[in-house]
Formats: structure tokens, C-alpha cells, sequence
């Protein structure tokens, strides 16, 4: 009999519709690093929800210590020494740090507070931890980095032994992931168990003991680290052997079709700018890769090359018309087109169909309308062509109310829609995020067949997989700055790390030509 | 197949309203009929008929009563559907009566012109008052509730006090608006014991624009979609400070219209027109819009009926009072509607979800 | 200086319900729910404190203490009334400023409908003044006692305490940092723990016992205990919202703001004892408008810099976390 100290036995959870984890069993032994592997939908989120209380499972059972126990919420959890780091961190930004930690164990006399009594006890763990953090700050005005060390001193407040940390490397850079890493060992060394969720197969390797694999919900295997390769632990998360290689050909880049000068946006956040003096060109022919770390000016820069916020300084120029302050419907017209970085606020009106959504960056155009009234039969035909060329599947065709679309269908509507407009610069955004191996490979080959019909196309990414494999020219953003510009078959992803990091930087001369 | 039944029942979505708007309407009456329980047991029966049934004897005042909140039931129904929530209705359809009336009494026009004159200038008069929280929400980011509320209380204060200091206007022995001359009112129908008058048709011809305005054109497509999701719109490089604008002024013109009809209409007594009374009281008929646009789900078709069905409950509740109870039982009655249409939409929208996610998982 | 005092003493019991029904706002959406029904909470306040003051008034008992019995009568119906709000806003999760706008309709129509039943009348008229000419003691100290304890009202003294204790369990108590935490991210208040439909009730809750009192304060200190339904509360409660707003949903600058607009609308209805603004010779209706446009002008400038809780409005769904 092993020893373990949380078992989730046969747990199946069923959403509407869909079900997010069948008969799926994780066995958690004291003192270990257990990773959880699978892609975006294999139902690792929802299986620690079940565990951590805020979901219930329809059949199954979870043991601690060998005995049944059942877990309503939070609260019980926290009773059974559950803690959880959320992929998105569950901070109130108006408050304090010391607020953030205690709120819901409250140290109080009477209902009052003992803000006193609780700083004691943060400042004594943060210095047991190595975990440096301000009590008095307030969570608006720290670092991503400073956040995640107040989710995870929450969960040894709480005196929590079994701690799950959900994506928790997503928001990191390579030094602060290498940090994580040594204290998640050393939570372990100290006995503490830890549930640790990812999608990145580098990071399992370094610092787990064993993994699971969940895939489309269901329970492929779990493994001994020592005993496996990268290479396995990427066929059991994604089903078959990766393409990992996008096929293009060189790119033969042409005239200048995109020129940024001296961009500088101011941060809504806080007092600094976002993104700082940049300067680039984008060719035709040619994909050009914005790399970085999240949030490090990336987003506001594309929001005010696209006309959704405001530059401060610089220009901006689209083959050869300027559009600093160009509206937004003017840079369409000029020959933009953009997949915006959230499907779902930006790119779709959920409650229109699909048809209505294929022409929302087209309805004004005289095709599809005249003297203000809607041509329904235009709409109606190019809609039909679009989902057949593009392949985008839904219930109804092009009446299907987009929100009942998959997410893979609503980005392939997005595209067939920004790609049939008429453009010289395609500007995606993050454009795999959340998609399944198929749809990702899907997308990645149209970003290429864009570039090869001569267009420009600027990507921006997280991935630095899809960084390296569709870009033509990669440029680092850090800090709202670009810090290094690169050729991807003459870099290597631990160097493109350094510099995304702020650890390395080029001179403004090396990334001179950048601008030819 | 089971995903043909589901394309069914999603695509039904007005049906759904439709259902839901039933059950707020049965569970408005039914506590109606609790009051009057409470009030009068003996009287409750006969007097709850009356309430139901009453409506019939007078059809014709059922179309006359009708007009001005079908005006306002769009005034707040056509803002609904850009997502901003016009409680301005009542300041909107205050200014239209006096813009009205100000040109009713006040301007020598022809006669055929005269009334229409009147009409214009009342929904001017509203067009005004909406536009003002227009501009605050889209200029200044200043939510439109609290901008349209305080426009109400100041729209109220300033039309008592123009027409109290209007000699020609204000009768001071009545303290009320004198009758208008013949020429500024509305042309009767000729309908028998009845003011119904040409009002209505414009009111119902008003709302099939709308409907065509919102469902057929390039405007109601980006209005719509705005409503929907303020953020796409603009990325989609609508100009969404103007369509923000322009609604509010649109949905304040229908209420103009609204203060129009009402006040331009030839009353019961004959010769006569309807009368201001300045008594610093905020016009109700722009809160009972907010029903008449919930009821009928916010669709222009939908709020003909839904007017209807107000102004026929209104009329039983005017005659219940032969029992002994007040008319107010129906502004009871109305606001318990509009309680629970804030959350039949929701349990409406349970069912729609839970069959959406069904049909999610049909396709890929 | 008499004009000043005057001016002072009349403007704190205006300010007080001012003060009440907005820290009763603040809870509500701090705790994540918009209270537009403010108003007719206020409204169902008044008519009971004022109902129950009508009941009573024959027996010899001391005013003042009518008068406290008759605010707990307001904060209790108060209470229950905004029980529908937060019924349906929480657990329905309906639209909130549409059940608001409905609760603030049927008051008015309630009360017209049952005074007219019952009393024969637009409302209630108990005509019991709870006026205090001059608080023993304090009353004499020059200047102070003046402004502050010379024909004036307990309700200022009870605002007071009220807005002390109110700012107290705001940010000293684990209460009041759970009850924020609702309105700012109700998934991080559920993920430790913390009931956020309890919260939201709670929040509501206070929201109708503070809406209550200040309903029946204005009864007190501006109708002479009278209530009716047509002019009902002279949409004070929706002043309080922008009072709330303008004091950024924190309890001193919200009273700072009641002042304010206190001070404004006495200033409105003080004008014949002003001989400036008397000889300026403005129709009277115009400083009647002057509260309102006031809110206007202060919400025009403030609003782009105004912070509401983040989550306010937008119903919590423990199913879909």
C-alpha cells in the first residue's frame, strides 16, 4: 500500500452538453510534485475545481488520508489543508496585501480585526519562504510576479499541506519561473504535496515527480518522470505525434507595408507608459513576430496600432498613408486587418449570427448595403461562401447564434472574415490562444498562405513554440520596449528567453535595421 | 434530429419572451387580486373582474389611453436595445407637452398645418431632453440613469414653471393649462363615445419604422450590435459615441411624441383638449413606459401590444372603482409586472443557455 | 450671522437623511448590488415611521421618544422592503436597475391606494412636531451651541452616531472587509470562502434599515411628519445615489457630499431670507432645479475619475465559477 495523501477516485463532472472529466483517477502521494498535463479543454482546471470545493462531481469519490471526504467549497477544503493558486489570481485589487491574505481567516476579537497579530504572522512566513513581499501595498500597484507570491502566501497562512498551482509559470519570466521552481521544491522537501497544472512539458521535466495526462477529458496515464521523455509525455497530451515544424518555404519580403516610428502609449495602469519609443518596419511577405512576456506593453501597443487606444507620441504609417490618429474604420480602409487578442470581447457579437458576424467589418461597404439598408441576400451568399471556404462548422450555418459556436469555429469565423476583407496588413493577436492542436495547425497554416499571397502579417505571441515556427523575424518586447530583434534560425529559445527576461539587451544600433 | 428540435426552440426567442411576458402579466394580477382581497374581501370578486374584463366596455379609450405610453414603452424600448436604460421617458415626454403646447397657443399656423406643427415641435421637445443624457454618457461617461433621473426632476421643474408664468397658457384660477384652440388638436376618428383619435395610427406607424430602422438598416445593425457588446462594435470602428448620441436622441423623441399625443388629444368633455396641471409631479406615464417596453420584450411590434394590453388594464382599474377601490390598483399592479419581468427574463435565459450548451456540443 | 445660522441649522436635518439612505447605498454597492430603489426604500420608510407616529400620537409618551420608536419601526420596513431588491437581484439575478425602478413605482401607487382606502387622503398627516427649540446645556455655548444644538432635530445627533458606527464596521470589522471584497471580485471573496449571496443580502439589508431611516428623517425634518404619495420623498433617494457617487463610495466624503447638497437645497428654499438673492428677484423654481443641476455639474466633472466597485451591478453566479 503506497501512501497517499489525496485520492480522486473515478471522478466524472458533466457541464450542459459537454463532459469535462470522465471516471478520472489522480492518486497525490505526501511530499511529491505532481504535475497534470493536458491542452486547453482536457479538463484540468475543472478536476482541481472538484477538489478545491468550487465544483461537485456527479460520480466519484475523494479520499484523504485513505478516508472519504466530502468537499461542498472552499471553506472545506481549506478545513482538509487544500490550498489553490488560480490561473487567474483571485486578488482584490483595492486592497492590501495583508488585507488579501487574511480575508476569509480573519484573525478578529469580537469581529474586529487584528491587523496587527496577522502582519506578524506574514512577515515571519515571508521570511521562512523567501517570499518578499509588502503588506501595506495595494495589489494594483504590484508586479504580477509580487501577486503570485500573495496567492501563495494565502495558501501557508491558512497552514494548507496540499497546495495546487494552476498554470502558474503563464505570467512569469524564465528567472521568476526558475524562482517558482525552487520553492515549490522546497515545499515539497518540507513534506507539503503540490498539484501542479500546465500545459508546458520543460517545466514538468525540471521540477515534478510524476505527471497525469488528461486528454479531452478523459484519464491517459500517469507516469514517473524519471521514467519518461519529453517526446511520450507530448503524445499522450495531444493523441499523436506533433507537427512540430510549420512547412513554409523562405520568405521573400517586399515593400515596407506597415512603418512604426517612435510609438510611445500611456499605461491606463499606472503612471509609467506601456510601450516606449518603438520603431519598426513590417514587409510584405514576411511575418513578423512581437514576442515577450505578458504584459510587457505587447497588448497596448497593438491596441493603439489598431486604433483602440491612443498613442502619446510617434507615427504610425500604413503603405505609405499615415494613420496615427487615424479612427478605427479608417485604418480597416486602409488595409488592416486584425484578430484581436480576445475573441469574445473584441472580435464577436456572441448574440448575432454567424452571418452577421462574418460581415461586421464589411456591412457599410456598398456591397452589403445601399442608402443604409441592408442587402440581406449579399449577406446571406457571402456568408455561405466564407463558411464553405474557411470550414467553419456550426449548427444552423450562417444563422447559428455565435455563442453556441466552439471557440476553434468562432477564431476560424474571426479569420475567414479579416482574411476575405481586403487588407496589406494582417495583424493577429494571440490567434492560437485556447485552440486544440488541430485548429492551431490550421491557423498557423493560413497565417503562412497570407504571407505567400504577399501580404504583411504582424503576429503577436506568447508561445514561444509558435514564435519560433511561424515567424520570419522575431522582436522582443520588454518593459513597452523592443529589446532585440531576431532571426528564428539563428536564435535559440533560451537566448530569445534571456532578453525576454531584461537580462540581455541589443543595441539600439543592432536593431537599426529593423527599420530598412 | 435532436439539434433540428433545439435550432427550433433558440430560434423562438420572441416566442420565449412572449411566455415569460405571460408570466410577469399573471403574476402582477394575481397579486393585484391579493390587494383587493386585502382591501375589500367583499368587494374583491366583482371588483377584479372589473379589472379584467372592464376594458371591453370602453375599447375605444383602450386605443386613446394607449398612445402616449405605447411612445414611451418605445422611447424606453429603442434605448433598451442599445443597452442604455432610458428612465429619462418621464422629463422626455414632460418637454413634449410643453413644446407642444407652447406652439399650440402660441403660434397662428393654418388650420390643417396647426396640429401637426404641434406634433413636431412636442417631439423636438423630447428629442432635447434625450439628447442631453446622450451627450453626458457619450462625451462624459456619465451613466445615463442617474443623468436621465435628474433630467426628469429638472425637465418637471421647468415646464410648471413656464407655464405658470405663461399668462396665455395658464389659466391661475384652474391652476391648469387653458384648452387649446380647435385648429392644435388631434383629428378625432369619429369613433361613438370616444376621443380615440388619429394619434394611435401615427403611434402604430411610428413603431413599424422602428422596427424597420432596427432590423433592416445599417444604423439598427450597429445599434444592435452595440448593445450587445459595446467593445466589438468598436472594434469594429462603429462611431460609437455618435450611435449613443443619436439613440438617446430618437428614444427621446418617441417620448416627445408621446407628451404630443397626450396633451394635443380632445378630451372626454366636448370642445375641449387635455389640460397641464403644474403641480410638480413627475409624469407617470413615462415610468409606465419601462412596463410597456419589458412586456413587449423591447421589439417596436412587440410594445404595440404590450401598450395595449397597459392601456386595457388601466381602463378596468379606472372602472373597479365603482366597487370602491382606486384606480392606483393598477399602478400597483404594473410595477408588480415590471418586478417580475426583470426576472422572467432571467429564468428565460436559463432555458435558452441550457439548450445552447446542448447544441455546443452537437457540432465540431 | 443669524442668516448663517439659520442657514446651518436648517441644512443639517436635510443633510442627515442625505447622509443615511447614501451610506445605505454605499453598502449595498460595495456589496455589489445597484440600489436605484433607494427612493421608494426611503418612501416605505416614511410611511410606516409615519403610520405608526399617527397610531401612537394620542398616548403620553415623550416625543423624542415617539420618535426613536417610530425609527425602528422605518428601519425594520426598511429592511423588509429591500429584502425584494436583494431577493431578486441576488438570488433571481435580475436586472437591478430595473427592479429598482419597479419597487420605486409601486410605493407610491401603494400608498395612494391605501390612503385613499383608509384615510381618505393623498397620504399620512400626523402633524406631531418633533422639533427641539434648545438641547439644555449644550444649547448655550456660544457660536457651537448655536449652529449645532439650537432649533434643530435629534435625527442630526442620531445621523452622527450612525455615521460613525457605519465607517467602524466598514473597514475595522472582518465584516465590512468581506462585504467589499463582494463588490470589488465576488470569485476571489468566494474562492476563500466567503458567502457572496450572504454578503449582497447583508449589504441590501443595511441598505433598507439606513434607506428606512433616512425616509422617515426626511419625514421629520422637512415634511413636518407628514408623507404622501405623490410627492413621496422629492426624489431624495436618488439624490443620495449621486451624494453617493460624488463621495466616491467612501462614508467622510460622503458626508462632506451631503452637506454640500444640504447646503444647496436650503440655500433654494431659504431665498426670501437672503437679501441678495432675494433682490436678484430669479423665479423660486429655479433653486428648486438647483440640487439636480447641481448633481449634474459634480457628476460631469467627477465621473471620469470615479471608481465604482468593480463587480456592482453584475449578478454573482456560484453555479459559474
Amino acid at each position: 500500500m503506497e501512501d497517499y495523501i489525496i485520492e480522486m477516485l473515478h471522478i466524472t463532472k458533466e457541464f450542459p452538453g459537454i463532459i469535462a472529466n470522465d471516471d478520472i483517477t489522480l492518486k497525490l502521494k505526501k511530499g511529491e510534485i505532481h504535475a497534470l498535463l493536458g491542452e486547453n479543454g482536457a479538463g484540468k482546471s475543472t478536476l482541481m475545481s472538484v477538489l478545491f470545493g468550487l465544483y461537485q462531481a456527479e460520480k466519484g469519490e475523494i479520499r484523504k488520508n485513505g478516508n472519504v471526504v466530502k468537499i461542498n467549497n472552499p471553506n472545506d477544503a481549506n478545513d482538509l489543508g487544500i490550498g489553490m493558486v488560480h490561473q487567474h489570481f483571485k486578488l482584490v485589487e483595492i486592497f492590501t496585501v495583508l488585507e488579501n491574505i487574511i480575508l476569509g481567516v480573519e484573525p478578529n476579537k469580537m469581529g474586529f480585526l487584528q491587523r496587527k497579530k496577522a502582519r506578524e504572522k506574514i512577515i515571519k512566513l515571508s521570511e521562512q519562504y523567501g517570499l518578499k513581499v509588502d503588506p501595506d501595498a495595494l495589489i494594483e500597484n504590484i508586479s504580477v510576479g509580487m501577486q503570485q507570491r500573495v496567492e501563495i502566501l494565502k495558501m501557508l497562512y491558512r497552514e494548507n499541506e496540499i497546495l495546487i498551482f494552476d498554470e502558474p509559470t503563464a505570467v512569469l519570466t524564465p528567472q521568476e519561473i526558475d524562482e517558482l521552481m525552487e520553492i515549490m521544491r522546497g515545499f515539497a522537501r518540507e513534506g507539503k504535496s503540490i498539484l501542479f497544472i500546465t500545459h508546458k512539458l520543460n517545466e514538468i521535466i525540471a521540477v515534478a515527480d510524476r505527471c497525469t495526462v488528461l486528454r479531452k477529458g478523459r484519464l491517459i496515464g500517469t507516469v514517473d518522470i524519471k521514467d519518461t521523455t519529453r517526446e511520450e509525455l507530448s503524445r499522450m497530451m495531444v493523441g499523436r505525434d506533433v507537427l512540430l515544424k510549420v512547412d513554409k518555404k523562405d520568405a521573400k519580403p517586399g515593400n515596407v507595408v506597415l512603418s512604426v516610428r517612435n510609438i510611445t502609449v500611456p499605461s491606463k495602469t499606472h503612471k509609467n507608459n506601456a510601450v516606449k519609443n518603438v520603431t519598426f518596419n513590417v514587409r510584405a511577405g514576411e511575418i513578423v513576430c512581437l514576442a515577450g512576456i505578458d504584459g510587457n506593453g505587447q497588448s497596448e501597443f497593438i491596441q493603439a496600432l489598431t486604433g483602440l487606444e491612443r498613442t502619446s507620441s510617434g507615427s504610425i504609417s500604413l503603405c505609405g498613408r499615415d494613420i496615427t490618429k487615424a479612427p478605427i474604420r479608417s485604418r480597416s480602409k486602409a488595409g488592416m486587418s486584425h484578430i484581436p487578442e480576445d475573441r469574445q470581447k473584441h472580435g464577436l457579437i456572441l448574440d448575432y449570427s454567424l452571418e452577421q458576424n462574418l460581415v461586421l467589418q464589411r456591412y457599410w461597404q456598398p456591397e452589403f448595403q445601399s442608402h443604409g439598408f441592408i442587402k440581406n441576400r449579399e449577406v446571406r451568399d457571402y456568408a455561405e461562401k466564407l463558411i464553405e471556404q474557411y470550414d467553419v462548422r456550426s449548427g444552423q450555418g450562417p444563422v447559428t447564434t455565435v455563442r453556441s459556436m466552439s471557440g476553434g469555429n468562432q477564431q476560424k469565423a474571426i479569420l475567414a472574415r479579416e482574411i476575405d476583407k481586403e487588407h496589406e496588413l494582417l495583424i493577429a493577436v494571440q490567434p492560437t490562444r485556447g485552440l486544440d492542436v488541430g485548429a492551431i495547425e490550421y491557423i498557423h497554416k493560413q497565417l503562412v498562405a497570407r504571407r505567400d499571397a504577399g501580404k504583411a502579417v504582424l503576429l503577436m505571441s506568447l508561445e514561444l513554440e509558435e514564435v519560433m515556427n511561424v515567424s520570419d523575424r522575431i522582436l522582443v518586447m520588454y518593459e513597452g520596449e523592443i529589446v532585440g530583434e531576431f532571426d528564428p534560425k539563428a536564435v535559440t529559445v533560451q537566448e530569445l528567453g534571456l532578453y525576454m527576461s531584461g537580462a540581455k539587451r541589443q543595441m539600439a544600433k543592432e536593431i537599426e535595421h529593423a527599420v530598412v | 434530429m435532436q439539434s433540428f428540435d433545439i435550432g427550433k426552440i433558440t430560434k423562438n426567442k420572441g416566442f420565449s419572451a412572449f411566455t415569460a411576458a405571460l408570466l410577469a402579466i399573471f403574476l402582477g394580477l394575481v397579486f393585484g387580486f391579493i390587494i383587493m382581497l386585502a382591501a375589500s374581501p367583499e368587494n374583491s370578486i366583482p371588483g377584479f373582474q372589473m379589472v379584467l374584463l372592464g376594458g371591453l366596455e370602453r375599447l375605444g379609450d383602450v386605443f386613446y389611453f394607449a398612445t402616449p405610453i405605447l411612445m414611451t414603452g418605445l422611447a424606453v424600448g429603442f434605448a433598451f436595445k442599445m443597452g442604455l436604460f432610458n428612465i429619462g421617458a418621464s422629463g422626455q415626454y414632460t418637454m413634449g407637452m410643453y413644446f407642444a403646447l407652447y406652439v399650440g397657443f402660441m403660434w397662428d399656423l393654418p388650420a390643417g398645418l396647426r396640429w401637426i406643427a404641434c406634433v413636431i415641435a412636442g417631439m423636438l421637445g423630447g428629442l432635447l431632453w434625450g439628447l442631453i443624457p446622450g451627450i453626458f454618457k457619450a462625451l462624459l461617461n456619465v451613466n445615463e440613469v442617474i443623468t436621465s433621473i435628474m433630467f426628469n426632476y429638472i425637465g418637471m421643474y421647468l415646464v410648471d414653471m413656464l407655464i405658470q408664468s405663461n399668462a396665455r397658457m395658464f389659466v391661475t384660477t384652474m391652476n391648469r393649462t387653458a384648452y387649446l384652440p380647435d385648429a392644435a388638436k388631434l383629428p378625432g376618428l369619429g369613433i361613438p363615445n370616444s376621443s380615440v383619435n388619429v394619434s394611435i395610427i401615427i403611434a402604430m406607424a411610428i413603431a413599424i419604422i422602428l422596427y424597420i430602422v432596427l432590423n433592416k438598416t445599417t444604423f439598427g445593425y450597429e445599434l444592435k450590435a452595440t448593445g450587445y457588446n459595446k467593445h466589438a462594435s468598436t472594434y469594429a470602428g462603429m462611431n460609437g459615441k455618435r450611435n449613443v448620441i443619436l439613440t438617446m436622441a430618437i428614444a427621446g423623441a418617441m417620448a416627445g411624441f408621446g407628451g404630443a399625443f397626450a396633451i394635443l388629444a380632445p378630451s372626454a368633455i366636448s370642445g375641449s383638449s387635455m389640460t397641464y396641471e403644474p403641480i410638480n409631479v413627475i409624469a407617470v406615464n413615462g415610468f409606465n413606459g419601462i412596463a410597456v417596453a419589458l412586456l413587449g420584450n423591447s421589439s417596436p411590434i412587440g410594445i404595440i401590444f404590450s401598450a395595449l394590453f397597459v392601456s386595457y388594464i388601466q381602463r378596468g382599474g379606472t372602472l373597479a372603482s365603482l366597487f370602491g377601490f382606486k384606480p392606483e390598483i393598477i399602478d400597483v399592479v404594473i410595477a408588480v409586472i415590471i418586478y417580475f419581468s426583470a426576472f422572467a427574463m432571467f429564468m428565460n435565459s436559463v432555458v435558452v443557455k441550457l439548450f445552447k450548451k446542448r447544441s455546443k456540443k452537437e457540432e465540431v | 450671522m443669524d442668516t448663517l445660522y439659520y442657514l446651518i441649522q436648517n441644512t443639517l436635518p436635510v443633510a442627515i437623511p442625505l447622509l443615511l439612505v447614501a451610506l445605505g447605498g454605499m453598502f449595498s454597492e460595495r456589496s455589489g448590488v445597484i440600489n436605484i430603489a433607494l427612493e421608494g426604500i426611503m418612501l416605505f420608510g416614511a410611511f410606516f415611521g409615519c403610520l405608526f407616529v399617527y397610531f401612537i400620537k394620542g398616548i403620553p409618551i415623550d416625543v423624542q421618544i415617539i420618535l426613536l420608536l417610530a425609527m425602528a419601526v422605518a428601519a425594520v420596513s426598511g429592511l423588509l422592503y429591500s429584502m425584494l431588491l436583494s431577493f431578486a437581484a441576488v438570488n433571481m439575478k435580475a436586472d437591478q436597475t430595473i427592479t429598482g425602478t419597479a419597487l420605486n413605482m409601486l410605493i407610491p401607487a401603494a400608498i395612494l391606494l391605501f390612503a385613499k382606502m383608509f384615510f381618505n387622503s393623498d397620504g399620512i398627516t400626523t402633524d406631531v412636531n418633533f422639533y427641539i427649540k434648545k438641547v439644555p446645556g449644550l444649547g448655550d455655548i456660544p457660536v457651537l451651541g448655536n449652529l449645532f444644538f439650537q432649533n434643530t432635530y435629534i435625527t442630526v445627533y442620531i445621523g452622527i452616531l450612525f455615521l460613525i458606527i457605519a465607517t467602524v464596521i466598514f473597514y475595522k470589522t472582518k465584516f465590512g472587509l468581506r462585504l467589499r471584497s463582494c463588490g470589488e471580485h465576488p470569485h476571489a471573496a468566494d474562492s476563500v470562502g466567503i458567502n457572496v449571496y450572504v454578503m449582497r443580502h447583508a449589504g441590501v439589508g443595511i441598505s433598507g434599515i439606513l434607506g428606512g431611516i433616512g425616509g422617515f428623517f426626511y419625514a421629520v425634518g422637512i415634511m413636518n411628519s407628514n408623507i404622501n404619495g405623490h410627492t413621496g420623498v422629492a426624489g431624495f433617494g436618488f439624490l443620495a445615489l449621486a451624494v453617493m457617487i460624488f463621495g466616491q463610495w467612501k462614508p467622510l466624503k460622503i458626508l462632506l457630499a451631503s452637506l454640500f447638497f444640504a447646503f444647496l437645497r436650503t440655500l433654494a428654499y431659504s431665498i426670501s431670507l437672503i437679501p441678495f438673492l432675494e433682490a436678484l428677484d430669479i423665479n423660486q423654481t429655479y433653486y428648486k432645479m438647483l440640487p439636480y443641476l447641481a448633481t449634474m455639474v459634480v457628476l460631469a466633472f467627477t465621473s471620469k475619475k470615479s471608481r465604482a466597485p468593480k463587480a456592482e451591478g453584475i449578478p454573482y453566479d456560484m453555479s459559474a465559477r
